[in-house]
């Protein structure tokens, strides 16, 4: 694992995204995907949070992507809400094959907008794709749900890893499109340094429109 | 808050801190499920006498570490197997002595010592050999009860229903030969109703628990071929429903099948076959004894309480304040990587996840057998293992010391148990 050594590469801005979402629809799998390029068909459950990292291009800048994978099960919810704290970015994810998971995530994003920004950038964020024999919620039905609540949304399959860059890049571009044009403040957590400049989700109410990235997974 | 705390001693900083050694694989337990298989015994260089139980326990205390060598644990346990025998065949076994052993590390194999000794520890068995049995045919008869009571599903519970009623009908009806009576079935007790007390809604409502412990009970060890097979993953779906239904308040905790199967192992692969043949039952009777000691981290409305989870973590906080102040101002005022983004997982799952399977099992012969008891013993060990990576986390900026600490390096787990123990003492109320 890294040494325990700081971490000297550069990047221009540092974005806490959460990942939120019922147990099971993948969540860790989405992390390490993204964050290793690895995928994993028998993954042991999170207990409170985990956490990786990963620096990636957005324009010509580079973003340090600092994520926060967390448990699903509502008995960790009131721990894991502590973890939200800073973040700007949230991906919202369900298992496209188990509606009971789609229907949760109106659950979720209170839990987020409960304890985050309001002006937080949220994807909600369908996984499991690739199981197109045994989906139980269509691309209509997040479409609608995203147009409602004002969220970008996509589908995933970090199984053949359809579409997990492009869901946290999107993320990690919107945020960066409001930190551009606002002084953006991410707040005093050494977690989440500021490199230069301030971020400050809650003065760019006007600036992030709803774009639905939507059912782009068209696979 | 004393401003300069304690200087760090010297020792602290020893090399051997901060350059650990890979674990030694101690010998594998039962032979085939754990991987990397044990170098052979003769492998192990020049081995120091085995310490006096003073000197190990570090009861003395104040000992360099530098005589210390990696495959030394192993071999004082193997030397220990013969005062572990003759301790558990005393008419009654003396506690004292049993757990003075086994913080120094149940031997592994040997005639299958640590089943007994795990259930001794946590008071399954009575201390009087005289009662083992009887103790165990109730417990186990018990059990099976709890299994007819809340595994069958209700369309079974009501046909039994209706065969008891009916065999009672039969006896009253005799003579009327030649009729057949229908089933009959309530409304109340149909599954469409939404009665309260019907059964079929009771058995919705579980549903989500039931899920959410079958997908657990899958994703349990997937690496050990043991917990891979249908009946042994049987086993512990039961033993984690039955508690559910048992514990209303808490219900099924995510974690809690991490929690369960080092026991469930040890049960199961104990070479007498009348344990090994009733493993379930004594499992389940010894997680909750296990849980008695924890079961208040699982509960969501005591998060905030003062003997909660988020209590549990700021006691180790204190601990690590009293012991390495340098390294608590470095964690927690410097790079504020609290306690909860790591320890929150090491201590719901009593360090299930920090450590490979079978040095996991040998971290439990000390968290079981310490006379402190689980909950201290287990503090003072999450504690140790912050001092023993000082020198990384000190170096360590916020995003490398919570990697560091998420996944914990190897370790030689005889180092980190000595070194627990001289943390004794020393929890804050």
């Amino acid at each position: 694992m890294a040494a325990g050594y700081r971490a000297e590469e550069e990047y221009d801005y540092l974005f806490k995204v959460v990942l939120i979402g019922d147990s099971g629809v993948g969540k860790s799998n989405l992390l390490s995907r993204f964050a290793r390029d690895e995928f994993s068909l028998e993954t042991r459950s999170t207990i409170g949070v985990e956490f990786a990292t990963k620096t990636v291009q957005v324009d010509d800048k580079l973003v340090k992507a600092q994520i926060w994978d967390t448990a699903g099960q509502e008995r960790y919810r009131a721990i894991t809400s502590a973890y939200y704290r800073g973040a700007v970015g949230a991906l919202v994810v369900y298992d496209v094959t188990r509606r009971i998971t789609f229907d949760n995530a109106e659950r979720w994003l209170r839990e987020l907008r409960d304890h985050t920004d309001a002006n937080i950038v949220v994807m909600l964020v369908g996984n499991k794709a690739d199981l197109r024999h045994l989906r139980a919620v269509t691309h209509e039905d997040a479409a609608a749900f995203a147009e409602r609540h004002g969220t970008f949304s996509m589908e995933t399959s970090a199984l053949d890893a359809t579409n997990v860059d492009r869901a946290f890049a999107e993320v990690l571009r919107q945020i960066y499109h409001v930190v551009s044009r606002n002084a953006l403040d991410i707040g005093d957590d050494p977690a989440a340094p500021p490199r230069g400049k301030t971020i400050d989700v809650g003065a760019a109410k006007d600036e992030v429109s709803p774009v639905n990235a939507g059912g782009c997974c068209s696979a | 808050m004393r401003k300069k705390g304690r200087a760090v001693p010297e020792w602290l900083n020893s090399p051997i801190w901060s350059a650990t050694p890979p674990a030694p694989a101690p010998p594998d337990p039962y032979g085939v499920d754990l991987a990397p298989p044990p170098p052979p015994p003769a492998a192990a260089p020049p081995v120091p006498p085995p310490p006096s139980y003073e000197q190990a326990v570090g009861v003395g205390g104040g000992r360099g570490d530098e005589d210390e060598d990696e495959g030394a644990g192993a071999v004082i346990r193997a030397h220990l197997l013969s005062d572990f025998k003759t301790a558990l065949s005393k008419k009654v076994v003396n506690m004292g002595e049993l757990r003075r052993l086994a913080c120094l590390g149940v031997p592994d194999g040997g005639g299958g010592v640590r089943p007994v000794i795990w259930k001794l520890l946590l008071g399954y068995l009575p201390t009087d050999r005289s009662l083992w049995a009887y103790e165990l045919e109730k417990k186990r008869s018990q059990y099976s009860a709890y299994k007819e009571e809340f595994l069958l599903n209700p369309s079974e519970k009501l046909r039994r229903m209706e065969e008891t009623k009916l065999s009672r009908k039969k006896e009253l009806n005799i003579e009327r030969i030649g009729f057949l009576p229908r089933l009959e079935i309530t409304n109340e007790e149909h599954p469409l109703s939404s009665g309260k007390s019907s059964l079929w809604n009771q058995y919705f409502q579980d549903s989500e628990i039931l899920e959410q412990i079958d997908r657990d009970v899958k994703r349990t060890h997937p690496d050990i071929s043991f917990f891979s097979s249908k009946s042994n993953q049987e086993s512990l779906r039961r033993i984690l429903i039955i508690f559910s239904k048992l514990n209303p308040s808490i219900r099924y905790v995510q974690g809690m099948n991490e929690v369960l199967a080092p026991l469930f192992y040890v049960f199961k692969n104990d070479p007498d076959p009348s344990s090994s043949g009733s493993a379930e039952a004594d499992t389940y009777f010894c997680f909750v004894e296990l849980l008695s000691g924890f079961r208040d981290n699982y509960c969501k409305h005591l998060d905030n309480s003062s003997v909660g989870i988020r209590s549990t973590l700021s006691k180790l906080s204190q601990l690590l304040k009293r012991h390495d102040e340098e390294l608590w101002r470095h964690m927690e005022v410097t790079t504020k990587v609290y306690p909860q983004y790591y320890a929150f997982r090491w201590i719901t799952l009593l360090l299930t996840m920090e450590f490979s399977f079978n040095v996991c099992i040998h971290v439990w012969d000390a968290i079981l057998g310490d006379p402190e008891g689980p909950s201290d013993t287990l503090m003072r060990i999450c504690c140790a293992m912050l001092i023993l990576v000082r020198k990384r986390l000190l170096a360590g900026d916020f995003t490398a010391n919570i990697q560091l600490l998420q996944h914990y390096p190897a370790t030689n787990i005889d180092h980190l148990l000595h070194f627990a123990n001289r943390l004794r003492g020393t929890i804050a109320g």
